[in-house]
């Protein structure tokens, strides 16, 4: 008989729990897809890059550290699992309330307590194994297409093999075994709590007195923070001297957390409140049901609506963060990285010579000769006199150069100075101009743009660039001459192990040690040679010599596919989350609600009236949420992507998540619906 | 005729253990009868109010009401000729628990979009009638089960309808406000020239129709028509009843 029970309280409420199964068992798919790569030995050696740590350059000695982007798989699974747990006990909870009336009603009929408890014990394990076993065939079924394309937007070419070893079916065994006794467990222990309090449907107090200054207090902090938001638009660009944006950032934060549950506690109900008040129009048809019945929904659902918004804008911020960051990086890359390959006058010829042998297909080769001067000026960013060497390039061997050099910097004319330095700021560029610059024995320089891009790459200079009208630089003396050499190839410049290790040696062609006096003209430059390299003596500076930067461009593009990897796959995952809350939230009604349905039916009300209710109570929860969401995940553009005109692409990230919600919330009408009508026909 | 019920059945649950709640039943009511159907619990009266009703739809058969043949109207169209010429008093009252007593009862004026003016008199009106003006402002949760049936039937009345669906609607009353609710019954029947059908077990409450037909198991098992004279028919019902039971199968009410 309790098997009877079970089996039919299960298939009472199964178009709920096939969602709550199969949102676990995505859950506990991806946790588990997550845990598997982490040990998975061809991603390992797909990975090999990533292996060596301590050494800036990824192809110079295979150390033996461990692998970073594996450990992160890991410990993303870890954050994964927390979160899964958190989703699972509190959604789980939803079917022990809806069962409430049930479980009160075995108790009147003699049922012994401990026999109800068993019964919501056995329940909930049983859809938690069946969750597991789907969670688990998932993991069977897509490990190898989850690998597979965590190396393909990693744009690793590498046959992704399937594994799992009995180690990891024996974690997972564990953990199913410990999840499954803890969230049926607590479930148990809902059903006690609910025997004992025994208290029928508690009475929601409408205290209009005090819900209508709390939503209209709410509003005013909404439309406060928006303001405010306006703002922060300008003020941003501040942030790395003023504490104003913080400010305002944390203002607006606070007013939207507050502000929305304070509309949503008082603002909506009331808005209802009067709309039902106005005879006229609730006396009209079916709204003399509707608005009341929207409002008690409201009401039972004001916190998880809050939650839901909340965590929507959390995941639309992060997304914003993260794509600005990306491309902010992106960028930054972009600038610094130029050529794949860069050499100066000293290891030309060798790479020359290691290049012919490799076989390399060349693409593009261009060499720029450069003076290196001393010079100084006042930093306003820094606040701070700065003396140092320069690296000179003139106007015409600067536009000589592919344009992607200079996309990225300020447009100068022949007649103007470009100085190209190190961004201090991932994400903000300044976009001011340098004045009086002194420079020795030259002209002073009295106003140069600014750029961030270097040609032949950062790395290949000691200090900041300056790109100079073709007259100022014939002219300028050189305490130091050198030319850059670049090339891009096709497929890479397929230089070995060995040659690499070859190279190696001719590192750090030379060291340049300033001996700065008290003015620029009587300071000097000495440059050493093959000199054993004291780093961060003062007054010293190394030139690299070559840099292979073909290299650094693959790491950074699977760098950043694995970071594409996770973000897409949290959110997705979080957006599972918050659908599925709702449409279950919708789903479970409670009996008298349906009831009510069925009534209305009976009264003869047609059907797609009613159909028209569930349609206007999905569209209320489902479309609430993400309009507040979205006011609030403005801010984030505004403090990610400040000055800035809204991009293209943004816009399209929310939208992707807009549409997915708003499937959600179709697919929880269709399921509402059906299970209404389920009971017409009863 | 204004009803006429031809061979409708219906049948509950899979075929093994399938319930014949109804079986190859005919029916004719006239224009303002007031027809009484008796059973004892599980004989099909419900089942057959809903079929009338297009509450259900039967299995095999036809419900033709006015000419038109309700089984084969649309879900919708059906929906609609409830709404604008039936009214119901169920059994289990079906009133909204969301909203109070004053809504619940001006729902189907509501519905069919009735000026403000015309909805607030009828209510009036209805809630004097029927002496429960002060409980215009109570939730359904706040009412005894006797004040729940009144209002229902306040709901079932408020628009005139032609057709007049009681299902036990005496059920829970005591004797004084079911008397007041039969006595209102018979005026509409009257008066409007209202169809009233009503599915009883209660002698008492039957004594009021112009007409009773006694189900048994699916079937009319027999008919009484009134004779004019209250009292005497109210023997008729209960010899009848004891005909069928043999005795105490229905319950024979105690307020006569
Ligand atoms: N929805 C249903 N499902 C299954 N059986 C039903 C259903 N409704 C009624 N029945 C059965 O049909 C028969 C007639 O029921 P009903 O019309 O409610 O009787 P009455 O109203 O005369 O007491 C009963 O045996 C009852 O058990
Ligand atoms: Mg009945």
């Amino acid at each position: 008989m309790y098997r009877k029970i079970i089996k039919r309280s299960l298939s009472n409420m199964r178009d709920s729990y096939l969602i709550y199964i199969l949102a676990c068992s995505f859950a506990i798919g991806v946790f588990g897809i997550l845990l598997s790569l982490g040990d998975n030995p061809s991603l390992r050696s797909a990975l090999h890059l990533w292996q060596a740590e301590g050494s800036e350059f990824g192809d110079i000695g295979y150390g033996m550290g461990s692998n970073w982007i594996l450990d992160i798989v890991e410990t993303m699974s870890g954050i994964f699992a927390f979160f899964a747990a958190v989703y699972m006990i509190y959604v789980g909870g939803f079917f022990i309330k809806q069962q409430r009336n049930e479980f009160l009603t075995f108790e009147k009929l003699g049922m012994p307590q401990y026999v109800i408890v068993t019964i919501s014990f056995f329940q909930t394990a049983i859809v938690q194994a069946l969750a597991w076993v789907l969670g688990i065939l998932a993991i069977f079924i897509f490990q190898k297409f989850m690998g597979m394309l965590l190396l393909y937007v990693m744009r690793i070419r590498f046959d992704f093999g399937m594994h799992i070893s009995t180690s990891y079916i024996w974690t997972m065994l564990k953990i199913f075994g410990f999840s499954t006794l803890l969230l049926s467990v607590i479930n148990a222990f809902r059903t006690i709590r609910i025997l004992q309090k025994r208290k029928r449907k508690t009475l929601i107090k409408t205290r209009w007195w005090l819900r209508i200054p709390a939503g209209l207090f709410g509003l005013v902090l909404l439309f406060s923070a928006q303001v405010c938001t306006a703002f922060l638009f300008y003020d941003m660009h501040t942030i790395s001297y003023s504490s104003k944006p913080i400010t305002e950032v944390f203002y607006i934060m606070l007013a939207d957390i507050f502000g929305t549950y304070l509309v949503y506690y008082g603002f909506l109900p009331s808005i209802l409140n009067i709309m039902q008040k106005i005879r006229s129009l609730s006396y009209s048809g079916l709204n003399i049901f509707s608005f009341k019945y929207m409002k008690e929904r409201l009401f039972q659902n004001i916190s998880i609506l809050w939650f839901v918004t909340e965590l929507s804008a959390l995941a639309l911020a992060l997304l914003t963060l993260c794509y600005f960051g990306y491309r902010a990086v992106y960028q930054n890359y972009d600038t610094s990285y130029p050529f794949e390959l860069a050499a100066n006058k000293d290891t030309v010829k060798v790479i020359k010579g290691e290049l012919k042998k490799s076989d390399a297909k060349i693409k593009g080769e261009y060499k720029t000769a450069v003076k290196i001067n001393l010079v100084s000026y006042y930093s306003k960013e820094n606040q701070t006199y700065v003396r140092q060497p320069m690296t000179f390039m003139s106007y015409t061997d600067y536009k000589e150069l592919p344009k992607r050099m200079h996309k990225g910097n300020s447009k100068i004319n022949s007649k103007q100075f470009l100085k190209i330095d190190y961004n201090s700021s991932l994400m903000y560029s300044n976009k001011l101009s340098e004045h009086d610059i002194e420079v020795k024995n030259a002209p002073l320089i009295q106003t140069a743009k600014i750029g961030n891009s270097f040609p032949y790459g950062s790395s290949m200079h000691f200090g900041p660039m300056m790109i100079v009208p073709d007259n100022y630089y014939k002219k300028m003396p050189a305490e130091v001459t050198d030319t850059f050499y670049g090339w891009d190839f096709k497929k890479g410049d397929r230089l070995s192990h060995t040659q690499l290790e070859k190279l190696d040696n001719h590192r750090n062609a030379y060291v340049m040690k300033v001996d700065f006096a008290s003015s620029l003209s009587k300071s000097t430059v000495e440059v050493m040679k093959n000199q054993p390299l004291k780093k961060y003596e003062t007054g010293t500076y190394t030139q690299a010599g070559f840099l292979r930067q073909g290299n650094l461009k693959k790491r950074f593009k699977q760098g950043g596919g694995f970071y594409l990897y996770i973000v897409a796959l949290f959110s997705v995952a979080l957006l599972v989350a918050l659908g599925s809350v709702l449409t279950l939230r919708v789903n479970l009604r409670d009996d008298y609600q349906s009831r009510q349905l069925r009534t209305l039916q009976k009264i003869g009300v047609e059907e797609s009236e009613i159909k028209g209710i569930i349609r206007r109570e999905n569209t209320l929860t489902f479309l609430l949420p993400i309009i507040f969401a979205l006011i609030q995940a403005y801010t984030s553009i505004a403090m990610f992507d400040f000055g800035r005109h809204l991009s293209k692409n943004i816009i399209l990230i929310y939208a992707g998540y807009v549409v997915l919600y708003c499937l959600f919330g179709l697919i929880s009408y269709r399921i509402s619906w059906r299970g209404v009508r389920q009971k017409f026909n009863l | 005729m204004q009803i006429v019920v031809k061979n409708i059945s219906k049948d509950f649950g899979k075929k093994k253990n399938a319930v014949h709640a109804i079986k190859d039943f005919s029916l004719k009511v006239d224009h303002g009868e007031f027809l009484g159907i008796m059973g004892p619990s599980g004989a099909g009266k419900t089942t057959l109010l809903n079929m009338i009703s297009t509450n259900e739809r039967p299995d095999h058969g036809q419900v033709i009401i006015d000419g038109l043949d309700l089984t084969k109207l649309h879900d919708r169209d059906q929906a609609k000729y409830r709404r604008n010429k039936m009214g119901f008093i169920y059994q289990s009252f079906e009133l909204l628990d969301s909203l109070n007593v004053k809504e619940n009862v001006i729902l189907p004026l509501a519905l069919n979009r009735s000026n403000k003016k015309l909805i607030e008199e009828r209510f009036n009106y209805m809630m004097k009638l029927l002496n429960v003006e002060n409980l215009s402002d109570r939730a359904i949760d706040e009412l005894s089960l006797g004040q729940r049936q009144i209002i229902a039937a306040a709901r079932a009345l408020i628009n005139n309808p032609e057709i007049l669906f009681a299902d036990e609607p005496t059920g829970s009353l005591d004797s004084k406000s079911a008397t007041i609710l039969l006595n209102y019954m018979q005026l509409i029947n009257q008066r409007e020239k209202t169809t009233i059908l009503m599915a009883t077990h209660d002698a008492f409450t039957a004594s009021y129709c112009s007409r009773v037909v006694f189900i048994k198991d699916g079937v009319v098992f027999s008919e009484i028509v009134n004779p004019g004279d209250r009292d005497k028919f109210f023997e008729q019902i209960i010899n009848m009843q004891r005909t069928i039971g043999g005795g105490n199968y229905f319950n024979v009410s105690e307020n006569n």
